[in-house]
């Protein structure tokens, strides 16, 4: 019994499903310590909450199954809530800033993938050093301080507050379900899923099997820019007001939503129901340790804490004795 | 030796490191014409103890990442910051210890014990070493902000004397440890497991024992380079260590140390650190923005590593 | 012999500066037996031929019914009709963390898309055919490949290239660590894709292997052609002698 319990919580869905069993767990344990935990406000805002941050997670999931890391995930979202704030308070069309800023991103998170696989040099140094760029770019564009703020429909869109006709919840939550539902349908039945996994999981196997690395890795860490980009937009609507270093905290919560979800940093393994079960994960621990009255520098050391024991929980490597 | 070997180890080590260091000599150059004064060798000293903190860094972060799988240890920068926090609030101020026979031992210790944990978690409980050293670095920043909220002064009298031309000491202590193991055995079987752990593992090497003293050693010299960064500040500041992380992973890069492990050295390691700060400096003395100087860090650092990669490919297609 | 058939015609190939071109056209319904001792030449001749890697001098073009194409890359000869199984399942075969059938589908990934979705259930049907014919023993398709014994890894490996539908199949050592079952399973295999007017280049480390199977074999020493045999002259013997420069 317990052998085999061992063994499913070694599979990938073993690992999802315990992630997902902590969530739940957390939220108990937060029900039962603290007050009015549950209540309808305390739980939207946690929805939503997650939700800005499931869509960050998206690309850091895409490229760590891919055997990378994006560490420019939160400059692209700094750069697209800054530049979607500046141009639309210069009265662009709000559409057209969107289109402007998704295919900006996109070409960053190209660049990346490019320059990582085709010269074969650790994402983690590229991706870095197009961030700082990035970052830096919008900086100098807006002096340091950036203006304008978003369209209120974004606003309403993320609202806390806010009501999906008869859902008590934004419509950010419901859009996000079925955004997940889309990428978990993407990457385990369109051929892109496929040759993503395959890619990860033996990049010496794949030009072989007639996958393009270079291509794959362009258009993966486009899509993680991409969907940083949406996410700064997000939370442009989300805080009101346009601030480079909102997607910060995002740089370490991505990876560690997708870890404790059950993928592999070595690639091949994850996949995006893991990342929700690990964003569920952080944003129950968070809520449940502001709740329990720590302070923002503990909040941060207990969830290095609790990341270490998931993952050992969990997410153990093989010994080097068994990969031979 | 055989000279011939030697040849081909120079050749080798030029390959891997020589950009960082035609960087250096040009960015050298750049900087005494642009600012003798800062420049004037009198003023070498005092440029080094800026530069300490930073080279520090990054020849802690080299020695995970030479064992490969992987390895990379982004605690370091944290790891900078509490030895800095623990040596001035806790030893300095409360306890009222000043004398360097306790502190460096407290520091070196310090970083040793943060360098087990990382090892015991990335070799023994075996997590991957960024997510295992994301997770100590989430604690040790918290930890640190816990108890140092605010930045506060002063370090004690003799350690501050060491920000200056002093600040070598630390470096050249680095450097002799170093220098040391690389005549072990040792040396050679994280070198080996760098390059190809399942065949050194055949081979008989005790690849988690090599790998756990790997981030016992960067653990410590991370200890060192918070004593350096605690000389330089002259005080203690919960949120500067942090910073020094990323960078240090950069400057390694650039000095040639391959992030799959095997390759690479401690001294291409400082060149690639010395790079960035002579970088910073050119660009500071441009009396630029700091966003431009952030533009120019992050675009050099990646035309640098595209250059060394593309110089790396035309000498594998030569030899070939 | 269909009218589709593909040949394989090498023209003045040089695998090394200095090394003596030769011309070589490997017909429909062939196999071919490449030998020699390890590095000379015959390994990077399979990979000449697969579009892997340039030759020095010369080239291989495919002719089909007098349609011929010119091989540059691994793409182009896939794309026109050859299909390369490597030598090295773990490092350039199997995809470990994948399941059966994504092992098996991978190189035609495309096929089973409807509307930029796989249909599992083609995916399944056509698996279903290459697991009959190649006996493929793999209780759950859905279970990863790492799961499999070596020699029916082997064979969902072989189902991928055969997925191709390919003219010429180039096997690099196809039975290295395949126990002797399934050896034969796969000669069988190999006899009957002949016989349907498949060329086939088979390198083997076994020259037993190769005498059982092919009715043509080519011996490679220093990047050179030093031999070429068939029907009778083809013996252990003769073959050896070859591979080390001597005359038989």
């Amino acid at each position: 019994m317990m052998a085999k319990l061992k063994t499913f919580l070694a599979s990938t869905n073993g690992r999802v499903f315990g992630a997902f069993v902590i969530a739940a767990l957390l939220h108990l344990i937060g029900t039962l310590a603290i007050p009015g935990y549950s209540s309808p406000f305390a739980i939207r805002a946690m929805l939503v909450i997650a939700a800005l941050l499931a869509v960050a997670s998206i690309g850091q999931t895409l490229v760590v199954i891919l055997g990378g890391i994006d560490l420019s995930i939160p400059f692209v979202i700094g750069f697209a809530n800054v530049v979607a704030a500046q141009l639309y308070g210069d009265g662009w069309n709000f559409v057209l800033v969107c289109l402007l800023v998704s295919v900006m991103a996109a070409l960053i998170g190209a660049f990346n993938g490019y320059v990582s696989r085709k010269l074969d040099i650790h994402p983690l140094i590229v991706t870095l050093g197009a961030g700082m760029v990035v970052q830096g770019c919008v900086l100098l564009w807006t002096k340091g301080f950036p203006s304008g703020s978003a369209p209120s429909a974004v606003s309403a869109f993320v609202s806390i507050g806010g009501s999906a006709g008869p859902l008590p919840v934004p419509w950010l939550v419901p859009s996000v379900v079925v955004l997940a539902a889309l990428i978990i349908l993407m990457m385990a039945r369109s051929p892109y899923g496929r040759r993503l996994y395959a890619l990860g999981s033996n990049p010496g196997a794949a030009p072989l099997a007639l996958i393009d690395p270079v291509r794959m890795w362009v258009i993966t860490f486009a899509l993680s820019a991409f969907f940083a980009a949406v996410a700064g937009v997000l939370l442009l609507g989300f805080t009101g007001s346009a601030y480079g270093d909102v997607g910060q905290p995002y740089l370490f919560q991505t990876i560690a939503a997708v870890v404790v979800g059950g993928a592999a940093l070595v690639g091949g393994r994850g996949s995006y129901l893991g990342t929700i079960a690990g964003v569920l994960v952080l944003t129950e621990i968070n809520t449940l340790l502001i709740g329990l009255g720590f302070q923002p520098a503990m909040v941060q050391a207990a969830l290095g804490l609790i990341i270490i024991l998931l993952v050992s929980l969990y997410g153990r490597e093989r010994h080097v004795s068994a990969t031979i | 030796m055989s000279t011939d070997g030697y040849s081909s180890r120079s050749a080798a080590l030029w390959r891997s490191m020589g950009f960082a260091a035609l960087l250096l000599v040009v960015l050298l150059a750049v900087n005494l014409v642009l600012n003798p004064a800062r420049f004037h060798p009198a003023a070498w000293g005092a440029l080094i103890g800026l530069a300490a903190p930073l080279i520090g860094a990054a020849l802690a972060s080299a020695p995970v990442i030479l064992g490969g799988r992987g390895g990379i240890d982004i605690s370091v920068g944290p790891t900078m910051g509490f030895v800095n926090a623990i040596v001035i609030q806790a030893l300095f101020l409360k306890a009222g210890m000043s004398s360097p026979f306790v502190l460096i031992p407290a520091a070196l210790l310090t970083g040793a014990a943060i360098g087990a944990i990382n090892g015991f978690l990335t070799t023994i409980v075996r997590i991957q070493p960024i997510v295992a050293t994301l997770g100590t670095y989430l604690v040790l920043t918290g930890v640190t902000l816990t108890i140092l909220p605010a930045p506060i002064g002063p370090a004690p009298a003799w350690l501050k004397s060491m920000s200056g031309p002093l600040s070598i000491l630390p470096l050249a202590a680095i450097f002799l440890a170093w220098w040391g193991i690389r005549r072990l055995p040792y040396y050679d079987q994280l070198m080996a497991i760098g390059s190809d752990d399942r065949a050194a593992y055949t081979a008989g090497v005790p690849v988690t024992e090599v790998r756990f003293i790997a981030y016992v050693i960067t653990g410590t010299f991370a200890g060192v380079a918070g004593l350096m960064l605690t000389a330089l500040i002259g005080s203690a500041d919960p949120n500067i260590g942090a910073t020094y992380t990323l960078i240090a992973v950069a400057a390694v890069a650039l000095g040639g140390v391959s992030l799959a492990g095997g390759r690479g050295g401690l001294l291409g390691a400082a060149i690639g650190a010395i790079d960035i700060f002579l970088l910073q400096s050119v660009l500071t003395s441009f009396n630029v923005s700091t966003y431009v100087l952030q533009i120019a860090y992050g675009a050099i650092l990646v035309a640098a590593v595209i250059l060394t990669a593309v110089q790396e490919r035309a000498a594998k297609r030569e030899r070939a | 012999m269909p009218d589709d058939a593909l040949t394989l015609d090498v023209r003045n190939l040089s695998l090394r500066k200095g090394a003596s071109a030769f011309s070589q056209a490997i017909r429909p319904g062939e196999i071919v037996g490449l030998a020699g001792l390890d590095g000379h030449g015959q390994e990077r001749f399979l990979e000449v031929l697969s579009g892997l890697k340039e030759p020095v001098a010369g080239d291989v073009v495919l002719d089909r019914a007098g349609r011929r194409t010119t091989v540059t890359s691994f793409r182009t000869a896939v794309a026109n009709g050859i299909a390369y199984l490597p030598r090295d399942r773990r490092a350039t075969g199997i995809f470990p963390t994948q399941s059966v059938l994504d092992n098996f589908a991978i190189s035609t990934v495309e096929r089973d898309a409807r509307f930029g979705l796989i249909n599992t259930q083609s995916r399944r049907q056509r698996y279903d055919v290459y697991r009959q014919r190649l006996s493929i023993v793999a209780p759950r398709p859905d279970a990863a490949i790492t799961t499999l014994s070596g020699g029916n890894q082997q064979k969902v490996l072989l189902a991928r290239a055969l997925a191709l539908e390919p003219g010429v199949l180039l096997l690099n050592d196809p039975t290295r660590g395949v126990d002797v079952a399934t050896r034969h399973v796969l000669y069988d295999v190999f006899r009957d894709l002949a016989r349907d007017g498949m060329a086939l280049v088979i390198l083997s480390s076994e020259i037993e292997e190769i005498l059982l199977l092919c009715g043509r074999v080519l011996v490679f020493r220093d990047d050179e052609i030093a031999a070429e045999m068939t029907g009778e002259a083809m013996t252990t013997e003769s073959v050896i002698a070859a591979m080390f420069g001597r005359a038989a």
